[in-house]
């Protein structure tokens, strides 16, 4: 098992605040060894997504195993299928998790922190589906 | 589901001021995933897959409370006296 070549995890978020308040959450609980980069919000801080930054978070998180990208609510989804399907992350094999944003990273980024390859990552977001908090 | 015969079970006290939150969790979900062993933890009422993070979370176990570890499987013996071992020195 080697580390550095765990699968990265991106996080689309309209709100820059909840991606980076996420994404340090995450880091918290699956510890140092997952790269898991934050792109959240519009052009000039707005509230929204950029393609821009989200191809920068892809090639960031990237270290050859491939990158799960989570996002918030529909549009994400959308901005984020305008990036792949342009190529504008060229290279970096990137798959989508159908996953609740929060719950999802978390799963995720434990799960790529003890050595899952990036379809058990993809798998254990979208596992937080089935688990019930109450 | 029932212990199976090879199956391990032992129980333990969470260290005080210490809750099963996002680190110390992450911390045993980590441990827990480098065996074969199936790993459970009861809390209470509650029962979680040691090696899902969510599960985990979702026991809302608190610190000074018991919990009850099980595992089953090839290196459980192994399993069950590591991450006891851990859970009773999570701080």
């Amino acid at each position: 098992m080697d580390d550095s070549r765990s699968p990265g995890i991106v996080l689309v978020s309209h709100s820059a605040a909840i991606a980076e308040g996420l994404a340090a959450m995450a880091r918290e609980v699956a510890g140092d060894g997952v790269s898991i980069v934050p792109a959240g919000g519009g052009p000039d801080g707005t509230l929204g997504t950029d393609g821009g930054r989200v191809a920068g978070a892809l090639v960031e998180a990237d270290s050859g195993a491939g990158v799960v990208v989570l996002a918030d609510i529909g549009s994400a989804i959308l901005s984020i299928r305008a990036v792949l399907a342009d190529g504008m992350a060229d290279g970096v094999d990137a798959v989508l998790a159908d996953a609740p944003l929060v719950e999802g990273a978390i799963a995720a980024a434990v799960t790529a922190a003890t050595g899952g390859d990036l379809e058990a990552v993809r798998s254990a977001a979208e596992e937080a589906w089935d688990v019930r908090k109450l | 589901m029932s212990v199976s015969s090879n199956g391990h079970v032992r129980t333990v006290r969470l260290p005080d001021g210490v809750d099963l939150h996002a680190r110390p969790a992450g911390k045993l979900v980590r441990a827990a995933a480098a065996y074969e062993a199936s790993v459970t933890l009861n809390a209470g009422e509650r029962r979680a897959d040691a090696k899902s993070i969510l599960q985990v979370l979702a026991l809302g176990a608190t610190g000074g409370s018991e919990v009850v570890l099980e595992t089953s499987g090839a290196d459980a013996s192994e399993a069950l006296d590591v991450i006891s071992g851990l859970l009773a020195s999570l701080a």
